[in-house]
């Protein structure tokens, strides 16, 4: 598999009140066409500030952002950026169907339908997003980034205002669409879980500034299950390594 | 329906109560008729003023100059406000002109106005214009500023132009501010189009009004008063109508 992403020390600093802020010291990490690769790191780490520089959201400091060998300096052709605010990023005044037209370069009404088919929200079209629960308002903005035809997603951990069931639905909703797409996923979440049960790799974040402790491995098999891969040891070794290495004591 | 005219019962009870109020002070002689004719008078005279042709020539020029004023300062304060709330460069050329102009009582630009256009549409147009032009763009460039940062950046994602984020993002999400600004202008027109109308004295309501008084047709001039009245209270409640239509959505976030 081809190199379809790579991050070269990366850093960000802010201002602020009391000076500069150094959120990302140096962040290296190379993401291969088609994979699934999570960020985990704890909370204030500088997980989606890395996520919006690879967007091309957020100039980074120093360092650059490869895209197929292209340095990345405006959000690129080809990468969506699906936020995890959903309810802020859907536009109260256009219909489901509207929203989701937004991703697509011509609006095609047919094309429409088929990404709300995907998400299994087709008989919600006419509806405005506000109508909807806080899940399905996220397949919506899911079936818009879908629209889009992106060859990388990039998930600001998508799913952490949704309730628990929703939260595995939600999973399960994107490893489909992953595994029927082929496209490859960059993926930042807070939950260690989420991370191992669809990765293949888990880059794991050190505290601010930020910098890549490790990446691991994901020798969990595919076809993953929601409830049995979660009970399966290679999920739980996983899980236990990147949890302990969390909770480390600074 | 019922339910809202119930609501509505009791406000209206009191108006009732001071227009009887009116009629027996009238009748009782406890003001000066000549100034203050009964409300029965005036309303008979309303009848008069409604059925001839002077009334709707009158209401014609009245609002079609209003239209033409409120109408284009709306559109270039719109314009104008997206510009400079979504580009820095433009906010920071116009923004010193605009705080200049803006604390000017609008009628004093009338004797100006009347010297360079003199005392034809083309004045009362700018002069509505004028004053209109400054809620809508204070409003919009308010709106365009404070636009949830989230919805520009889908739209950038997305890669979505200048043009497209401005119309299909930044304009309706500013919308319910552009709204509440245009209905201030919407106001500030109706009063500078009779205010004009009353300081030239040839077409519009505003000048049947003054003509009456200064002919002490008292009866006729109340008429107009109330005609101008009602037309305030029909522009309001379109305007009511059409903010329902726009921002629907507005309040279910």
């Amino acid at each position: 598999m081809s190199e379809l992403l790579q991050v070269r020390r990366v850093a960000k600093t802010f201002d602020a009140r009391e000076g500069q802020v150094v959120a990302l010291r140096s962040i290296d990490l190379t993401v291969l066409k088609g994979e699934f690769v999570s960020i985990v790191g704890p909370s204030g780490c500088g997980k989606s500030t890395l996520l919006q520089i690879i967007a091309g959201l957020v100039p980074a400091s120093s360092g650059e952002v490869l895209l197929e060998g292209r340095a990345v300096v405006a959000p690129p052709e080809g990468v969506v950026y699906l936020f995890q605010q959903y309810s802020r990023s859907l536009m109260p005044w256009l219909t489901v169907e509207k929203n989701v037209q937004f991703g697509l370069q011509n609006a095609a009404p047919e094309r429409c339908a088929h990404f709300l088919d995907m998400v299994g929200l087709a008989d919600f079209r006419a509806r405005y997003p506000w109508e909807l629960s806080g899940g399905m308002q996220q397949r919506v903005a899911i079936a818009r980034a879908l629209a889009a035809e992106p060859r990388v997603l990039l998930l600001d951990e998508p799913f952490s205002s949704v309730d628990a069931l929703t939260r595995l639905d939600l999973n399960g909703l994107i490893m489909d669409l992953w595994t029927r797409t082929g496209i490859t996923i960059l993926l930042v979440t807070h939950d260690v879980e989420e991370a191992v049960y669809l990765s293949d790799r888990v880059a794991l974040l050190t505290r601010r500034p930020a910098e890549v402790a490790q990446v691991f491995p994901n020798a969990l098999p595919r076809p993953r299950s929601p409830v049995d891969s979660r009970e399966d040891s290679r999920f739980l070794a996983l899980r236990h390594e990147l949890l302990t290495r969390l909770l480390q004591p600074a | 329906m019922t339910g809202r005219l119930k609501a509505l019962a009791p406000g209206l009870a009191f108006i009732a109560f001071w227009i009887a109020a009116l009629e027996i002070a009238a009748r009782a002689g406890w003001v000066n008729r000549v100034f203050s004719p009964y409300p029965s008078e005036i309303a008979a005279r309303m009848g008069q003023v409604l059925g001839s042709p002077a009334f709707l020539e009158a209401l014609g020029s009245t609002v079609g100059l209003l239209a033409a004023g409120y109408l284009l300062a709306c559109a270039a304060g719109i314009l104008l406000g997206l510009a400079m709330g979504y580009h820095r460069p433009t906010y920071t050329l116009f923004e010193p002109t605009l705080e200049l102009l803006r604390p000017i009582p609008k009628p004093a630009l009338l004797p100006p106005l009347i010297l360079l256009l003199g005392l034809g549409a083309a004045m009362k147009i700018a002069i509505i214009f004028l004053g209109a032009l400054f809620p809508v763009l204070i409003n919009t460039i308010q709106g365009a500023r404070t636009v949830d940062p989230v919805l520009v950046d889908v739209a950038r994602t997305f890669r979505r132009g200048s043009l497209r984020t401005v119309f299909q993002v930044i304009l309706p999400a500013s919308l319910p501010l552009i709204l509440a600004g245009m209905r201030v202008s919407l106001g500030l027109g109706l009063i500078l189009v009779i205010l004009s109308e009353m300081l030239t004295g040839s077409d519009g309501l505003g000048a049947k009004l003054v003509d009456a008084q200064r002919a002490f047709r008292v009866q006729e001039m109340y008429a107009w008063t109330v005609v101008l009245a009602a037309l305030g209270l029909a522009l309001a409640l379109s305007f009511d109508a059409l903010e329902r239509r726009l921002i629907f959505w507005s309040s279910k976030r």
